[in-house]
């Protein structure tokens, strides 16, 4: 923990003196924000990962003065909610809710809560808040499907909203740990950072990491969805020969 | 501490413990080497039961069947107790089934009903070959018992009235290829659809329908399992994109492992009492899955990727 903390420390620190050492026209920007990493690997030995937003604000952060939001959010991928109906008996998927475009992940999170800092219209035209999630859908029309997608992402940790506050050092240093869950999806994610003042966002910066799989994970998805009569024939001969290997590994007597 | 190894699956794109499935693997090798069969009946709804999602578990456990056979295949095929020519008809029925099914499985899943089809197909077979298991054997052990055994060479059915008639000189039968054939495409069927090798039906099948002796039985479905799951692992890699191959060679990596020792100790126990005993397995995996379609599920509603 405490090596964390004195690296996360030295970032913030090499990250103020870059901004004291620019020329003059740059130290008026109002925000300034970074990622700890650009790129996060998925490997066979994936469990997830946490990024760090850290950044610096020019005028003093907290109560009664300037308040920071982080947004981020995965790529977008078509699903599917299906309800189950009993048909004699049985419980069998029913009618079904198709959403085109449902982030992936997301997270949004504030120094406080979001809803406290900006007025309803400005929250839902930006995209801040998972109610305000652009969520168009076919099929189904019962409000049941939006409610079960939004619980299931928030279940699986994929959306969250507001994990943590964004914490606040020395007035004018903020910090936030992202939560990458471990079933992310590839792709490119945007972190959006916002410098709020009197209810309005006066300044952002658009931040992005990419997730990729690499190594053997990602050497194997390649092949299945690039050749897959190839990959089917590996699978085959591979569990042959893992068969057949192993029984005469284990064989006893 | 339990140790814990995760690892990534990459088809089912998710993080799993690894020990947790070799020991699963493990326990279904240890079973299925006790009671002579492939263990896929067991494997696949074990999986389902982990949160693999129904189309990985399927296809994977088809996968794994195969490696879990192909050493059974080899050792019978040494001891010549393998009819290729009925294995041969089987496996051609077994071909066309495996292509059925897995249309029917790619379809199942357009429709978004795979979960629900897979557990009745398990609850609809797997209870009526449980059932059929444990009254036969109970038969058995009462007529043993009374009599002694039943001496006959086969059984004469309807099956073997039908046209086409081919003699089958290891079996030492003279029956039409229909009935082979029939078996075999249904056997392959099932095996696309529910992810098994089909072992346990093929077995009594080819005693009661086909009336082979049973020196050759084993050897041959374990030739016709081997064919059908590598033709159903191949064509749900390609049309469904299902097989995890690292899911797979973990599972056999604990199934082989437990198969040699099921089988040590299987050779102790009598053939009618093995036969209940896999009867009430059966009969126990095929009840839990009907329960958990009866009872109102814990979340009425689904999420899944579109198609």
């Amino acid at each position: 923990m405490s090596a964390r903390r004195g690296w996360l420390l030295a970032a913030m620190l090499a990250l103020l003196a870059g901004g004291f050492c620019r020329p003059a026209a740059a130290q008026t920007s109002e925000l300034v924000a970074r990622l700890s990493t650009e790129r996060v690997a998925i490997t066979t030995a994936f469990v997830g990962e946490s990024i760090l937003v850290f950044g610096s604000t020019e005028q003093p952060l907290g109560p009664g003065g300037d308040e920071v939001v982080v947004m981020a959010r995965g790529p977008s991928a078509p699903f599917v909610v299906r309800r189950k109906v009993r048909v004699i008996g049985l419980w069998l998927n029913g009618p079904s809710a198709r959403f085109a475009a449902v982030p992936s992940f997301y997270a949004i999170a504030g120094t406080r809560p979001p809803w406290q800092l900006l007025p309803e219209e400005a929250r839902h035209q930006r995209g801040i808040g998972i109610d305000s999630i652009p969520l168009e859908f076919t099929g189904a029309r019962a409000p049941g499907f939006r409610r079960a997608l939004v619980e299931l992402k928030r279940n699986s940790n994929l959306w969250q909203e507001d994990p943590s506050p964004i914490e606040i050092a020395g007035s004018r240093l903020f910090n936030f740990r992202l939560h990458l869950p471990s079933t992310v999806q590839p792709g490119t994610y945007n972190v959006e950072v916002m410098l709020v003042r009197a209810r309005r966002v006066v300044a952002t910066e658009q931040l992005g990491f990419v997730v990729e799989r690499t190594g053997s994970a990602a050497e194997i998805e390649k092949v299945a969805r690039g050749q897959p009569v190839i990959y089917a024939l590996l699978c085959i001969l591979a569990a042959a020969f893992a068969g057949w290997a192993g029984s005469v590994v284990f064989r006893r007597g | 501490m339990v140790a814990v190894l995760q690892i990534y699956l990459p088809i089912a794109e998710m993080s799993v413990d690894a020990l947790l499935l070799v020991g699963v693997g493990f326990g279904v090798g240890w079973l299925s080497g006790l009671f002579g069969v492939g263990g896929g009946f067991l494997l696949t709804p074990l999986l389902i039961l982990l949160g693999i999602p129904s189309t990985v578990a399927v296809a994977s456990g088809a996968n794994q069947t195969l490696g879990a056979s192909v050493s059974g295949l080899l050792a019978q095929a040494r001891r010549g107790n393998v009819d290729w020519q009925m294995g041969g008809v089987l496996v051609a029925g077994g071909l066309f089934g495996s292509v059925a099914g897995v249309q029917l499985f790619a379809m199942l899943r357009r429709l978004g009903q795979v979960d629900a089809a897979v557990a009745i197909f398990y609850v609809v077979v797997l209870g009526s070959v449980g059932a059929l298991m444990v009254m036969e054997s109970v038969r058995a052990i009462f007529r043993r018992r009374r009599h002694g055994a039943a001496h006959r060479l086969h059984n004469h059915s309807w099956a073997h009235g039908l046209p086409f008639k081919v003699r089958f000189r290891k079996s030492r039968l003279y029956i039409s290829v229909i009935p082979p054939l029939a078996v075999g495409f249904l056997i392959g069927v099932l095996s696309a659809v529910m992810g098994v090798g089909g072992g346990f039906m093929l077995v009594p099948a080819m005693i009661y329908i086909l009336g082979m002796p049973t020196a050759v039985v084993i050897g041959t479905s374990l030739f016709q399992v081997v064919c059908v799951t590598a033709s159903v692992t191949f064509l749900q890699a390609i049309q469904v994109g299902g097989v995890d191959i690292v899911l797979t060679l973990l599972l056999l990596l604990g199934g082989v492992a437990g198969a040699q020792f099921g089988a040590a100790m299987g050779g102790k126990l009598r053939g009618e009492e093995t036969r209940a005993l896999l009867g009430a397995l059966v009969l126990a995996v095929a009840a839990s899955l009907l329960w958990d379609l009866l009872r109102v599920p814990a979340a009425l509603f689904s999420v899944g990727p579109a198609f």
